[in-house]
């Protein structure tokens, strides 16, 4: 029973993107989470940005609290069930990972002089954050808490850049024509996303449908 | 020597590290529930059915080699009743209470305090005093049990549990999870999915139904 438990939470995507390490004949930037320990592996997870240089055999790790480097970015202990959420190469990985490489450090520092486990700032709301000084259009899973995390009251474009958000502590809401329709109550995400469709939830890999992309 | 026993309570007071002194049990659930109205004593009631999305989030915190501590909770549901489709709500804060803890992340424990509940155009929304009752006994493998009774500010409800030895709603749930214990970190811990019998009771009338969840407990070793 434990493992059709365990089985019923991990495949609750369809079509995830496998974990293959991309050529390194041009520049590649991937955005990949896993899940944190237990006993909160299936309600939390925790995000880096893995980006390597053309030619270039390893990997710089950016996260919070710190910068890493690696030659496997999907092994990063001791993140459980990683999951790739997006790729980018060549021209629009460099421009990427030239913007990351000028402003994760003050992120990652700020976020470390005022980190809160719960609801935020923390390692996810570093992936919010650097997603949208970047302009990298890609959305962080519903149980990557703190994600949505915009101080006492804050509203803007989202990370995916195709809709809005307001967020409190308490309650938030994002609309978007990709990111569908999605409520935040003390952090669990409620929702539907319109593309790929599925259902968000705030448990497992955060939604029930199509693996986002 | 009334005076040196200030002196020495100061003192330890001093020394005391809130942290390394603190102890306790916390709990976290996700729940989805529906019931329906299995029996009427007032005739039928304006909702018949009541499915609700459920996250709960409650704990004892103790100090660290004591059996008894304070508990404290926040619950908040959203759903809908079948009837009208109309948009349900439950949220209640519950801040005062004690639990005591068994074994080593088993506890019962009660606690008081305010909430609101209601279904726009069905339930009549109103301000709930709620007193809840929680205990939970295992590891992995662990049973559930929550009875909650309130008394609701609204007329139309008043009185609306048959059974409720006191208030004027009732809810229960009853389940087991099938799940993983663990001890890292010199924390014993455990999660996972559970179903369970809910049971509520308002407007005079018994609901019964089925609570699908998942579950995640932690504790400091007393």
């Amino acid at each position: 029973v434990k493992r059709l438990a365990g089985l019923a939470l991990a495949s609750c995507v369809v079509a995830r993107q496998p974990l293959v390490v991309p050529a390194n004949d041009v520049t590649t930037v991937m955005l990949v989470t896993g899940e944190l320990g237990h006993p909160i592996e299936n309600i939390a997870r925790h995000p880096w940005l893995a980006v390597r240089r053309a030619g270039e055999a390893e990997w710089t790790l950016y996260e919070v609290p710190s910068t890493t480097s690696t030659s496997d970015p999907f092994q990063h202990s001791p993140y459980l069930d990683p999951i790739l959420h997006k790729v980018w190469r060549g021209a629009e990985a460099d421009r990427a990972a030239d913007c990351i490489e000028h402003h994760a450090e003050a992120i990652i520092r700020d976020i470390d002089d005022h980190y809160v486990f719960y609801p935020g700032p923390n390692s996810n709301t570093f992936g919010d954050r650097i997603l949208r000084a970047c302009d990298l259009h890609a959305s962080l899973p519903s149980t990557a808490i703190g994600k949505d995390w915009r101080g006492w009251i804050g509203a803007g474009v989202t990370s995916e850049g195709t809709g809005l958000q307001l967020e409190t502590p308490l309650v938030g809401v994002k609309l978007g024509l990709k990111e569908g329709v999605e409520i935040h109550v003390i952090g669990l995400s409620i929702g539907i996303d319109f593309w790929p469709p599925a259902i968000i939830l705030p448990l497992g890999p955060g939604r029930l449908g199509f693996a986002d992309r | 020597m009334k005076a040196w026993a200030v002196v020495v309570a100061l003192c330890a007071t001093a020394h005391a590290d809130p942290v390394e002194d603190a102890g306790g049990v916390a709990w976290m659930h996700y729940e989805a529930t529906a019931v329906h109205d299995v029996a009427q004593t007032r005739g039928v009631p304006p909702a018949r059915d009541l499915a609700l999305a459920s996250a709960h989030l409650h704990g004892i915190l103790a100090p660290r080699h004591s059996r008894f501590g304070l508990h404290a909770g926040f619950d908040l549901a959203l759903g809908a009743t079948a009837r009208g489709a109309a948009f349900a709500y439950d949220v209640q804060l519950v801040p005062i209470g004690i639990g005591m803890r068994l074994g080593e992340t088993s506890f019962i424990a009660v606690a008081a305090g305010a909430g609101a509940m209601g279904a726009p155009g069905t339930i009549s929304g109103a301000a709930t005093f709620p007193v809840e009752l929680d205990a939970e006994a295992g590891r992995g493998v662990r049973v559930l049990a929550r009875a909650r009774v309130l008394l609701v500010e609204r007329a139309s409800r008043s009185d609306g549990s048959p059974s409720a030895p006191f208030g004027d709603e009732l809810d229960a749930m009853l389940g087991l999870r099938i799940g993983s214990a663990y001890d890292e970190y010199g924390f014993p811990s455990g999660n996972g999915l559970f179903v369970a019998a809910a049971y509520r009771e308002m407007y005079g009338a018994r609901y019964a139904g089925v609570t699908l969840g998942y579950s995640i407990d932690i504790a400091r070793p007393r």
